[in-house]
Parts: structure tokens; C-alpha cells; sequence
């Protein structure tokens, strides 16, 4: 087995020559997740604002299994997609398993209750004039609705990091419905658990320092976030 | 001006909260240049009672007219985004400056360009608050936002507007500020209602004094209205 500094060097040097395997894997890993952070943010702001702003029969019910979703293993996800892509399973057809679409629906799946839950709390907690002072200065009730999310933008930036925390380092549903192919859905957590059952530990600890640093950013950009939103 | 044409009129306006019947108004007027004082203790229902007239909050019934036109409190909705302006207590300015502030309004009725920036500069102008335009406004006093949220409603010209207590909490110079618009938009030819639960705070501006009270609103006049302060 390498040592670890070896191979931790070697990480590196893989990293700043710019390895077009290790880069590509990256890629495939950011495209995927920022597509499922990009289609699931605007619905799941919407469910969020009428989660605080409107009373609906089963509201309660919603908010519930939002909050039990945050707990839903990853791999749990994944499980359920794979049944309902498989060649049998009831959306068989749209030969969707093993594909990069079939990941980015699973990290719909993982990244929408981490939304609607944080930014749930972000509106809630925000100050209900603005909504009544949008309205009453002739905007529709849609235009009110951007504006109260204006208003809470630190805190709703700040569910969308979270989001993407979530689902960029998930292995469990993106190994099932993707497959880990290479040049194709093969992401950053599934080539690290592929590269180490393999005992090639220098790319797995590069794209490991990929992760880490990228936790670093976000974890950066929501506290700036919060801190902006607490002096807003 | 006590005899001009009525401009808002509501009838048989009911309101229940959690189960407690709150307002029981046969009858309640605004007059074109009219200033009318709502006054009554803290909880009586007077914040409920603007946020009805001003489409902000469902009534359980009552009828509305509007220049003599009949209508349903849903069906005045249309005509209350453009002619009616509620408000707060303290008046919630958005997270943007002075100016887009003001031109929050305005951008909804379709001004833009060297029109809205004529209208916002002679706005500001008028109430003296030119130095202001730029500054960020949840940063203002509480004095300065009461000023700005009252020229913001003044640029959009609404023909009612209701005021909740607008100088609670300030010091007497800023409440003499306050008054003092309030009175130039008044002779301008709004109409107005000012609702407030501080007998002090008569400010000589009400041509009409309603006193709410157990749910029903009581016509009064204003020396009956200083009475009551004295004995209060």
C-alpha cells in the first residue's frame, strides 16, 4: 500500500497538472448537482412560501414529511428511484437508469427537503409587513411574494448552499441510478468509494480535497449568509 | 371640509377572531380631504378594522363602495391596489435604498426612467428628504422611515389613506414632522384615516373623530373627543 504522504502527494500532482480523468469526474459531479440544485429551487421556494403564507388543507401534514424527509438516507433514495427506472419498474420505459438524468432526479429527491425545510424557516422567520406593504403599494401577489423572498435573500441563499452541501458529496443514490460509469455518471463520492475498493488512493484523496475544500466554501458562504441576513 | 363627495364607504362590516366577534361597524365614511381620527384602546380591533379597508384582510362580511359603486370586499380588491394605501404601525421599509423604496410603487404602476426618477426627485423634495435618497433605509430613524413610507404612498396618489398610530414612539419633534405632512397630503386631497390609542395624540387634524369601542364604532365630536382625553 502507498504511504499516505505519497499518495497524498500524488493527489496533488494529479490536481495542479490538470489529470483529464480526475477534472472530468469533477465536472460530471458539479453539472449534475448544480442541475438539481437549479431545477429544484424554484419549486421548492415556491412550497416554502405557501407553507408560511398560506393556510391549506394538509399543510401540516406537508410540513411533517418534509421534515421526516430530511432524515431519508441517501442510499434509501436511490433504492426507491432504482425500483421505479428499472427495466420493470413502472417508469422502465423512459430508460432513464444509469444515466446522469436519473442522478440529477435523485438529488431533486435529496436537496428538496433541505430547501423547503430551511427555506421555510427563512420566510417564517421574516417580517410579515413586507408582504402586506408590497401589497397595499399595488404590486400582485406574485410580485409581493419575490419581494418577500428579496427580503429574506441571506437566509434563502443560504438553504440553497446547504442543498448543494447535501447532494455534491451523496454517494449511495448517485452509485444506484448512475452506475458509476466513467466519462458518463461516474461523480466525485463515487470514484472515491470505486478508486479506494481498488487500493488507488491518490485519486481519491485528490478528489477527497476537492470535497473538503468545497465543504470549506460553503460552509464560508452560509455563515456569511446568515450573518448578512441577522443584520438585514 | 366635513360635506365633501364620500369616496369609501363600508356597511354591515363584521369581523370574528377565533370565535370572538372584534368589529360590528353598520357604517363607516371616508371623504375625499377628509381626515378622520380612529381612536380606541389597544386591542379594540382598530388595526383590524384599516386592514380590512385596505384589502389586506378578509372580513367575514360586509359591502363596500367605492365613488357610489357597489361592490363585494373580493370584488374591491381591484380597485384597492391602485387607490388605498395602508400604513404600519412602523411602516417596514425594504432592504434597498431611500429611492427604491419610493420607487417600489411606481415601478408597479408602470413608471420608468427619467419620469420615475422626476417623480421620486420631486417627492423627496417636497418633504424636505432630498439628503436621504440614497441611504440604505432600515437604517433611517424611526422618524425618517414614517417620513419616507408617507411620501412613497403620496407618489402613487391614492385617493384613501389609512394610517396606523404613525407617531407612536417618536419624539415630539419627529411626531410634529409627521404631522405636518400628514396635514399637506390631507389638503392635498386624500383621504384619511389615522388610527391611534394615545389620547395625546389629537393633533389637530381631524376634521371627523370615531371612537371604537366592544366592537362598534361611535361618531364623536372633537370637543367630546378632548373631553374624553382630559378624563382619560
Amino acid at each position: 500500500m502507498e504511504s499516505l504522504s505519497a499518495a497524498s502527494y500524488q493527489a496533488l500532482y494529479l490536481l495542479l497538472t490538470g489529470d483529464r480523468d480526475l477534472w472530468e469526474i469533477i465536472a460530471i459531479s458539479f453539472g449534475v448537482s448544480l442541475r438539481a440544485i437549479l431545477f429544484t429551487t424554484p419549486v421548492a421556494l415556491m412550497v416554502s412560501f405557501a407553507l408560511a403564507y398560506t393556510d391549506f388543507p394538509g399543510r401540516q401534514f406537508l410540513i411533517t414529511t418534509v421534515n421526516t424527509m430530511l432524515a431519508l438516507p441517501a442510499v434509501v433514495v436511490g433504492l426507491l428511484l432504482y425500483i421505479l427506472l428499472s427495466r420493470s419498474g413502472p417508469l422502465g420505459d423512459w430508460r432513464l437508469l444509469f444515466t446522469q438524468s436519473a442522478m440529477v432526479i435523485g438529488q431533486m429527491v435529496l436537496c428538496f427537503p433541505i430547501l423547503v425545510a430551511m427555506s421555510h424557516s427563512a420566510i417564517q422567520a421574516g417580517d410579515r409587513r413586507a408582504w402586506e406593504t408590497a401589497l397595499t403599494l399595488g404590486a400582485h401577489w406574485w410580485e409581493a411574494m419575490l419581494t418577500v423572498m428579496y427580503e429574506v435573500r441571506f437566509g434563502l441563499l443560504a438553504a440553497v448552499v446547504a442543498g448543494f452541501g447535501r447532494i455534491i458529496a451523496e454517494v449511495g443514490c448517485s452509485m444506484m441510478v448512475g452506475g458509476n460509469i466513467l466519462h458518463y455518471t461516474r461523480n466525485i463520492p463515487t470514484a472515491i468509494a470505486l478508486e479506494t475498493s481498488k487500493g488507488a488512493f491518490a485519486q481519491g484523496i485528490a478528489l477527497g480535497l476537492v470535497l473538503i475544500v468545497l465543504a470549506l466554501v460553503l460552509n464560508f458562504l452560509i455563515s456569511f449568509f446568515r450573518g448578512r441576513g441577522g443584520l438585514a | 371640509m366635513t360635506n365633501s363627495s364620500p369616496i369609501l364607504e363600508f356597511t354591515e362590516l363584521r369581523k370574528t377572531i377565533n370565535g370572538q366577534l372584534l368589529l360590528n361597524v353598520p357604517r363607516v365614511v371616508l371623504a375625499q380631504g377628509q381626515c378622520v381620527v380612529l381612536r380606541g384602546r389597544n386591542g379594540v380591533g382598530k388595526t383590524t378594522l384599516l386592514k380590512i379597508m385596505a384589502g389586506l384582510l378578509p372580513p367575514d362580511q360586509c359591502t363596500v363602495h367605492f365613488r357610489g359603486k357597489r361592490y363585494s370586499w373580493t370584488q374591491a380588491q381591484r380597485f384597492y391596489r391602485n387607490e388605498v394605501v395602508y400604513l404600519h404601525q412602523q411602516p417596514y421599509l425594504f432592504d434597498r435604498s431611500v429611492r427604491a423604496n419610493i420607487a417600489y410603487g411606481l415601478r408597479h404602476r408602470g413608471r420608468q426612467g427619467t419620469q420615475l426618477n422626476k417623480t421620486i426627485d420631486e417627492a423627496l423634495e417636497w418633504a424636505g428628504l432630498t439628503h436621504l435618497a440614497q441611504r440604505d433605509a432600515p437604517r433611517l430613524s424611526g422618524g425618517e422611515k414614517q417620513r419616507v413610507a408617507l411620501i412613497r404612498a403620496r407618489v402613487l396618489s391614492p385617493q384613501v389613506l389609512l394610517l396606523d398610530e404613525p407617531v407612536a414612539g417618536m419624539d415630539r419633534e419627529a411626531r410634529e414632522q409627521t404631522y405636518a405632512l400628514i396635514g399637506r397630503l390631507s389638503v392635498e386631497g386624500m383621504a384619511i384615516m389615522i388610527a391611534t390609542h394615545d389620547t395625546d395624540q389629537n393633533m389637530g387634524l381631524g376634521d371627523r373623530y370615531l371612537e371604537l369601542a366592544d366592537t362598534k364604532l361611535r361618531e364623536c365630536g372633537e370637543a367630546e373627543y378632548g373631553a374624553e382625553v382630559a378624563k382619560a
